[in-house]
């Protein structure tokens, strides 16, 4: 007998075993949601999101979130935000496509920058998670930027170490050196090979010869031409020694001047070394405020780079990791296709916020996003986010429709308390108040350019208990503590692996004349000295150079001059006797 | 402990059931893709109801489960590879994919994924070859040492558990 393909009587059990797994999805289906929902957005902002309840309602496509707190991933102590409900409108049927598609999320109490009393970030693992790379790839962007010092807190000027290796004019004078006893012994070769003396001595029994001799012996008379003739051509060849040792000569001439130079360019290495602060009133700004700025711009950067990570362009298969479970997680790709609905979609968001949750008065804005996808060339159109108000104007764009990424941010916030700000340079902490700030950024493939900038009427100073005994921080905070006003400017402009910062404030100038009084006696002094470590180790090496130079240069003069003399004083008395004998001949 | 008693009870009841060797291969071979590829997916609620629905043994289905989740882990990399092959390197797979990537229900069974994908395939491959040669080992197990077994004093101690009136509910007819 054969044995029956179904087992008709099972299904009892699986019936009821699907009635289970209703009764469990019933029970659980809020919880586990919410779990998955805290670590899906823990993933991707890279910091804790915190829901206290979640509710699905799959009959009416709603999904209802209250209490939810997403840690900053920047600050430890401090929420990016709050909201006190989330209701979406749902639509049921894209979830069969494992896709969600929200058509509008209502968010209510919406409050942002409220204080944490746990650290929310989690760690940063660049191989683990998106959040990590990013927030990495931000940190070292942000590393680029050098601030210059600004050393106030003790007023006085480091002097670094004078290292003699690293002095230009001790190799020059060596080789200069060098080049004077080489040139000692080719002259000196030259002088010999001029042949000098036998000459001479020829020329000198010519003419004892010549004394005796009659007008009539001619022997006589051609051998005083021909010693005269070899008298010429001594002294040619002494004429062109004589070219080859001036130019020599003025070489080392030249050589000495460049060892003057050298010293000169000494000099200036070791003004080099004066570690003094700067005093030109663009660098105070960098000084002072570029941490604040870059710090304003690595968080901008941060957020636009995580959303292009989740929100790429293009319609190519990619890989995202995939879901953590106790089994390897692989990878989970992506397959877009166009005119296909997109992974995630909220096409509408109404939000209703508040600013300055912690003062008495609250202030209550609405702001509007729309066409927020994790796939936008699918979607075709970029994701807009606007908020309005009297005070606030606050708008972005994230075009990832084609394949050069453009995202667009700018906010201007009026009469909000801003941050103190810590300028440890200084040092003092400024309280701006309640002020203006703004914030434009725009990012255009690897093309960065933005803007931050802050104003107060309101300024508060206060120093830091380390630096009351200083006197430099006791003439600065006089100067700086009369200031109510600030005025702010930072800009980044450039591609993202060479950007350039420029940090301008109402301080600059300020801060430079009371630097420029400060420290301009205490600096002269400092390159004083500096001036006469210099002279101590480089003269000891170039002035026997130059003394061997002008020795030099005496002496071969000289040398040549005495066998031009002898030359000319032996042809001289040749002549004249010959004039005298063919004188006596004539009639 | 609990669970090692329990899978001793199913491979003890498994292989001395009124079940036919085939039936009992056929339950290790769809066991063994619960075991092979994750658990949570939407293609094991298939197999699962396959395992129930078929005569097959269910015993036999628990036990390929329970030997091949091990093997599982073990093979992970070797599916993720699998996977990956087919989900990016095989442009000619990819219109495919992208069909199903947009196809209502599909996605659900996490087929994107290159764990499931790998170990799925890997499954299916390798269910006929397990089919065969679980049958062979059952029927020479049978005629060889399978009585001697049958007549143990533990065997009775096992079968003799509640567990095993729960097992008979689902024996091979």
């Amino acid at each position: 007998m054969s044995a029956r393909i179904f087992r008709w009587r099972a299904i009892g059990p699986l019936l009821v075993f699907l009635l289970i797994g209703g009764v469990l999805w019933w029970l659980l289906a809020d919880r586990i949601a919410r779990r998955s929902a805290e670590k899906i957005g823990t993933a991707i902002v890279g910091a804790k999101v915190e829901i206290q309840s979640l509710h699905i309602d799959l009959a009416n496509g709603d999904v209802t979130i209250r209490g939810l707190t997403v840690a900053s991933p920047h600050e430890a102590l401090k929420n990016l935000f709050q909201a006190d409900e989330l209701v979406a409108d749902i639509d049921v049927v894209p979830l069969l496509e494992k896709k969600v598609v929200i058509d509008r999320l209502a968010a209510n109490g919406l409050r942002f920058g409220t204080p944490r009393e746990t650290d929310g970030r989690v760690p940063a693992d660049p191989s683990a998670s998106v959040s990590g790379r990013v927030m990495n790839e931000a940190r070292d962007w942000a590393q680029q930027f050098q601030v210059p010092a600004l050393q106030l807190a003790t007023g006085k000027i480091d002097v670094g170490t004078l290292d003699p290796r690293k002095l230009s004019a001790i190799p020059a004078a060596e080789a200069l050196s060098a080049r004077a006893d080489s040139s000692r012994k080719a002259w000196q070769t030259g002088l010999d090979s001029l042949h000098l003396g036998p000459t001479v001595d020829s020329a000198t029994a010519t003419l004892a010869r010549l004394k005796t001799a009659r007008a009539t012996d001619l022997a006589a008379l051609n051998e005083a031409r021909r010693a005269i003739e070899q008298l010429k051509q001594a002294r040619n060849r002494v004429t062109m020694l004589e070219r080859g040792v001036n130019g020599g000569l003025t070489a080392l001439r030249a050589g000495v001047a460049g060892l003057d130079s050298a010293k000169q360019r000494d000099y200036a290495f070791a003004r080099g070394l004066l570690k003094l602060p700067t005093l030109d009133a663009p660098e105070i700004g960098l000084a002072l405020f570029a941490p604040s700025a870059v710090a304003q711009f690595q968080r901008a950067l941060y957020w636009t780079q995580l959303a292009k990570a989740h929100m790429p362009p293009g319609l190519q298969p990619r890989a995202d990791d995939g879901p953590p479970r106790r089994r390897r997680s692989g990878s989970t790709v992506r397959f877009p296709r166009e005119r296909a609905l997109p992974g995630f979609l909220l096409r509408t968001a109404e939000l209703s916020f508040l600013l300055d949750p912690t003062a008495p008065q609250p202030k209550r804005y609405a702001g509007r996003l729309t066409g927020l996808t994790s796939d936008p060339a699918v979607y075709g159109r970029p994701t807009l986010f606007d908020a309005s108000a009297p005070a606030v104007t606050a708008g972005a764009m994230l075009d990832h429709v084609h394949a050069t990424a453009r995202d667009t941010a700018g906010a201007t916030i009026q009469g909000v308390k801003l941050s103190p700000m810590h300028l440890p340079s200084l040092p003092m902490t400024l309280d701006p108040g309640q002020g203006t700030t703004q914030l434009g950024f725009a990012l255009r493939g690897d093309t960065i350019r933005a803007r931050w900038a802050i104003r107060s009427t309101h300024v508060q100073w206060s120093r830091d208990s380390a630096a009351q005994g200083s006197t430099g921080a006791d003439l600065l905070w006089r100067t700086l503590s009369g200031i109510t006003d600030l005025q702010v400017d930072a800009g980044v402009t450039g591609t993202l692996s060479q950007p350039r910062l420029v940090v301008r404030s109402n301080l600059d100038d300020a801060i430079a004349a009371r630097l420029r009084t400060m420290l301009g006696e205490e600096a002269a002094v400092a390159e004083r000295k500096l001036r006469a470590e210099v002279d101590r180790q480089v003269d000891p090496a170039i002035a026997p150079v130059r003394a061997r130079v002008t020795t030099l240069q005496t002496d071969v003069t000289k040398r040549l001059a005495d066998q031009r003399a002898r030359l000319d004083q032996a042809q001289k008395d040749l002549e004249a006797r010959l004039r005298e004998l063919t004188r006596i001949r004539l009639p | 402990m609990l669970t090692l008693v329990k899978l001793l009870q199913s491979l003890v009841k498994a292989l001395h059931s009124e079940g036919t060797p085939g039936q009992l291969a056929a339950g290790i071979a769809l066991g063994s893709i619960l075991g092979l590829t994750p658990l949570v997916s939407l293609h094991n609620a298939v197999i699962f109801a396959l395992i129930v629905m078929l005569n097959v043994s269910f015993a036999g289905a628990l036990l390929g489960w329970a030997v091949f989740i091990p093997v599982g882990f073990l093979l992970d990399p070797l599916f993720d590879h699998i996977g990956h092959q087919l989900l990016m390197h095989m442009p000619a797979l990819t219109p495919l994919w992208t069909a199903m990537y947009n196809m209502p229900v599909v996605p659900l069974t996490n087929f994107n994924n290159t764990v499931t994908l790998g170990s799925l395939v890997f499954s299916a491959v390798f269910f006929l070859p397990f089919f065969f040669l679980f049958r062979w080992g059952v029927t020479r197990y049978r005629a060889t040492i399978g009585e001697r077994v049958r007549q143990s004093k533990w065997y009775r101690a096992v079968t003799a558990s509640k567990l095993y009136n729960v097992y008979r509910l689902f024996k091979p007819e």
